[in-house]
């Protein structure tokens, strides 16, 4: 390291250097600091009710206490990447409650996604082991690193990630295949988006979770054909082949729960679970008509999820600022 | 009489001719023709002089004779303007010319040219512009009817400017467009692109005019602009910051007199791209936000240089409310004063001090991007840029309430006064905090001003027009905790210094 040599400031004068400042104050505080981080809050975008357009259609109905009633209530999130940790969350059953929190933008997100989960530092941390000081703002952990997080609090899953045997943790994959391809092309398909001409001139996107054209198994052609004057621009949805996959993977579902308590007959909940939650209830919730009517008329689903749905909401609190 | 009898011929020469020249005009010998023609020129140039000065003084001579004589001015033509509308020449020129001015003399009519040529120069649209008195064309006009007539020269329209630049602490490059008399009312339409290296990518287009049809005169300019621009803070808060914006101001005044513009502003922030070792109170803090403010704004500097002035004094008032739409309300307030003056010949002292205060008035929180920010080279010199007040790790999380205070003594380097490079000597001191909404604002106040970070130091000041460059090697003496102290050499470039 020569370079480095070249520009050691010598001894005398890093003597000197050190005792400046002559005097130091206590640190600045700052009501915009965060607190110190006590129980693990998960950050995830904001649940329907708590939206800015809907809360107002809410508040212009005859019932509004009812509805205010199930704003207050209401913990979870609207975005089905986030409503699915949030019940992996509640499903694994961390013996406490965490805390829930909408009102970070998800340009704070780690990389710009949610959700994120917020937890202490570990105290048999390397980092802490090696002398780092914890200053109580703890770590923000990434939606991949939540199951690594978890198994940490309430023991690893096991080979068999709780299915009953390796069969039903294959056919576990193809379920989740099939619930992250064709259920989630249908709600990016259906679900209509609020493109205002506000939210059309804004610079700033948020980042989506992700687009149609990454879920679906061949790329949709683009909207303008190649002999026309205009360059490749948008994409041309097949809607009735996206139906006919989404009804038909509803039906399979459906067939596949019959009456037991949780998918593929596990004795307790599986990451499956909680993916099957998060888009059966942001199904159930959709402003869609096509995508909503598929779930509905199937009893043993919507019964499913309404009990899924309450222990879901009982793992979690609201956030408030101390 | 044909043309060849009444040209007028000189008589022929007839040599040898007889010398003229007296021994006091000193003509030189024919030996030296340089000289000689050294001397022809000088002669001429000395006798044109005197004809030149006994003709003005001819012309005040009867200028002053009849400075009282009547005289109606009729009307006012301005020759050279294609470009310009004859709508805005009109509500420069019809002030002077119905005006019930009376006795109308000839003393009234040349007052009003030099009044109108110095309108038409102040439109910044003529190279030239020459007046002059002639009697009224008009069949109809009154006997003593005079036109004042304007010979006019508008200056180029078009300006393009591509450039790289140091300023503020960072390089660049940038482009301009500048379009001089738009829509021919001195009007100006001007685009800026640039590309740096803190501020990313930067664009303005403002189109400015003046308001003379409400005000009669070019003293109020409105102006309407549009700007974006996308800054590198990871430096000091661990993101990039996005600005979209529109802004609507009017100026009244000059700089020496007092400069005061009202506006408004709505603009679009965005707090993201946060590094991942971003700590969790920004990451809070970011997002987009809308801030919808109206502002006012006051500078008079009456300093013989902006950059390092020896004599004069700048005050500046800013004051904004933000609230009407948009999500952030508050009011901000934000007052400077620098003063210089020679202490002894080439040394001269200037004593500046600067505060702010942001206070909320609604429940809504005070929001990142319109918090303060304290310290660096051209602010609290000794400490890192943006790196006092509160922080969270190694991010500035800004403040509500600032006040910096700074003496720095100028003087020139012995036996090289002429050089543009002085020796500089600072003692600075400041403080960002926050204000306490638990205690009454004056405890807040008080608590601030009592515990000033302080920094000190020499070096040396370097003016690089249009910036001026500072090497200072210093320290600081008193500071809060986990603020980013600097200790050694700092360098700092800018426009403006404590």
């Amino acid at each position: 390291m020569a370079n480095t040599s070249l520009f050691t400031i010598p001894e005398p004068i890093r003597h000197l250097f050190s005792r400046f400042p002559l005097h130091t104050y206590p640190p600045t505080t700052a009501p915009y600091h965060t607190p110190r981080i006590t129980e693990p809050t998960l950050w995830v975008h904001p649940p329907r009710s708590h939206l800015s357009k809907y809360s107002k259609q809410l508040a212009s109905e005859p019932e509004g206490h009812e509805n205010k009633a199930r704003e207050l209530d209401d913990v979870l999130s609207s975005d089905v990447e986030c409503l699915k940790w949030q019940a992996y969350l509640a499903l694994r059953n961390l013996g406490q409650k965490v805390t829930v929190r909408w009102d970070v933008s998800a340009d704070g997100g780690v990389d710009g996604r949610l959700p994120n989960l917020h937890v202490q530092i570990d105290p048999n941390s390397k980092g802490i082991e090696a002398g780092i000081k914890d200053d109580g703002e703890g770590e923000l952990l990434a939606a991949h690193l939540i199951p690594e997080w978890v198994d940490g609090k309430v023991g690893d899953v096991g080979a068999l990630e709780g299915y009953v045997d390796e069969a039903a943790r294959d056919e576990s994959r193809a379920w989740v295949s099939l619930l992250e391809g064709n259920v989630h092309a249908a709600l990016l398909a259906f679900e209509p988006q609020s493109h205002t001409l506000f939210s059309l001139l804004m610079p700033y996107q948020a980042t989506t979770s992700r687009s149609i054209e990454s879920v679906l198994p061949t790329p949709p052609a683009p909207l303008t054909g190649w002999s026309t004057l205009f360059r490749p621009y948008g994409t041309r949805l097949d809607l009735p082949s996206i139906e006919f996959k989404y009804k038909d993977a509803i039906a399979a579902l459906s067939d596949r729960l019959g009456t037991d308590r949780w998918f593929l007959g596990s004795s307790a909940p599986t990451a499956l679970d909680a993916l099957a939650f998060a888009y059966l209830h942001t199904i159930l919730d959709s402003k869609s008509e096509t995508l909503r009517f598929e779930v509905s008329r199937r009893v043993n689903l919507v019964a499913w999820e309404q009990r899924v749905s309450r222990d879901v909401k009982n793992a979690f609190k609201l956030y408030t600022r101390s | 009489m044909s043309d060849a009898e009444s040209e007028l011929t000189a008589p022929p020469l007839n040599p040898p001719l007889h010398n003229t020249s007296a021994p006091r005009d000193m003509e030189p010998t024919g030996a030296d023709l340089d000289k000689l023609r050294k001397w022809q020129e000088e002669r001429i140039t000395r006798k044109l002089r005197g004809e030149y000065q006994s003709a003005v003084l001819r012309l005040a001579e009867v200028v002053n004779e009849n400075i009282d004589s009547p005289l109606r001015l009729a009307s006012v033509r301005v020759e050279g303007t294609p470009h310009t509308r004859k709508s805005f020449l009109g509500s420069l020129v019809n002030p002077y010319l119905h005006s019930e001015q009376a006795p109308e003399t000839l003393g009234s009519v040349l007052h009003n040219a030099r009044a109108i040529g110095h309108l038409l120069n102040e439109t910044d649209l003529y190279t030239t512009v020459f007046a002059k008195v002639e009697r009224s064309r008009d069949p109809l006009a009154h006997p003593n009817g005079v036109e004042l007539v304007f010979k006019t020269r508008e200056k180029p329209r078009m300006f393009l400017k591509t450039s790289t630049e140091i300023g503020n602490n960072e390089g660049g490059a940038s482009a301009t467009c500048r379009l001089r008399n738009a829509f021919g009312g001195a009007e100006t339409f001007e685009a800026n692109l640039s590309f740096g290296t803190t501020t990313r990518v930067a664009f303005n287009a403002a189109l400015s005019a003046p308001l003379a049809a409400l005000t009669g005169n070019l003293n109020t300019r409105g102006e309407v602009s549009i700007f974006g621009l996308e800054r590198d803070n990871t430096f000091y808060c661990s993101a990039m910051e996005g600005v979209r914006g529109l802004k609507a101001v009017v100026r009244n005044g000059t700089l020496r007199s007092g400069l005061h513009e009202v506006g408004y502003e709505g603009v679009l922030r965005h707090i993201g791209n946060l590094q991942p070792t971003a700590s969790v109170s920004m990451r809070e803090a970011a997002g987009q936000s809308i801030k919808s403010s109206v502002f006012h704004a006051w500078t008079r500097d009456t300093r013989d240089d902006s950059l390092y002035g020896t004599r004069g004094y700048l005050l500046k008032a800013f004051h904004e409310f933000a609230g009407l739409g948009g999500n952030t309300s508050f009011y901000k307030s934000e007052g400077q004063a620098q003063f210089a003056r020679p202490l002894l010949p080439g040394l001269t002292v200037s004593l500046s001090a600067k505060a702010g205060l942001l206070l909320s008035v609604s429940e809504k929180p005070l929001l990142f991007p319109d918090r303060f920010q304290l310290g660096g080279p051209s602010s609290v010199r000794m400490f890192k840029t943006n790196s006092m007040g509160p922080r969270d790790g190694s991010d500035s999380l800004g403040g509500d309430v600032y006040w910096t205070a700074g003496l720095s003594l100028i003087s020139d380097i012995p036996k090289k006064p002429h050089w543009p490079v002085k020796l500089h000597g600072f003692i600075n001191a400041g403080r960002l905090d926050c204000v306490d909404q638990s205690k009454p604002l004056q405890d807040s106040l008080i608590s601030t001003l009592s515990k000033p970070s302080i920094s000190a130091g020499l070096g040396i000041v370097y003016r690089l027009e249009p910036v001026r460059v500072e090497m200072n090697f210093g320290l600081p003496l008193v500071a809060a905790k986990n603020e980013g102290a600097r200790k050694g050499f700092q360098l700092g470039i800018g426009l403006e210094f404590l």
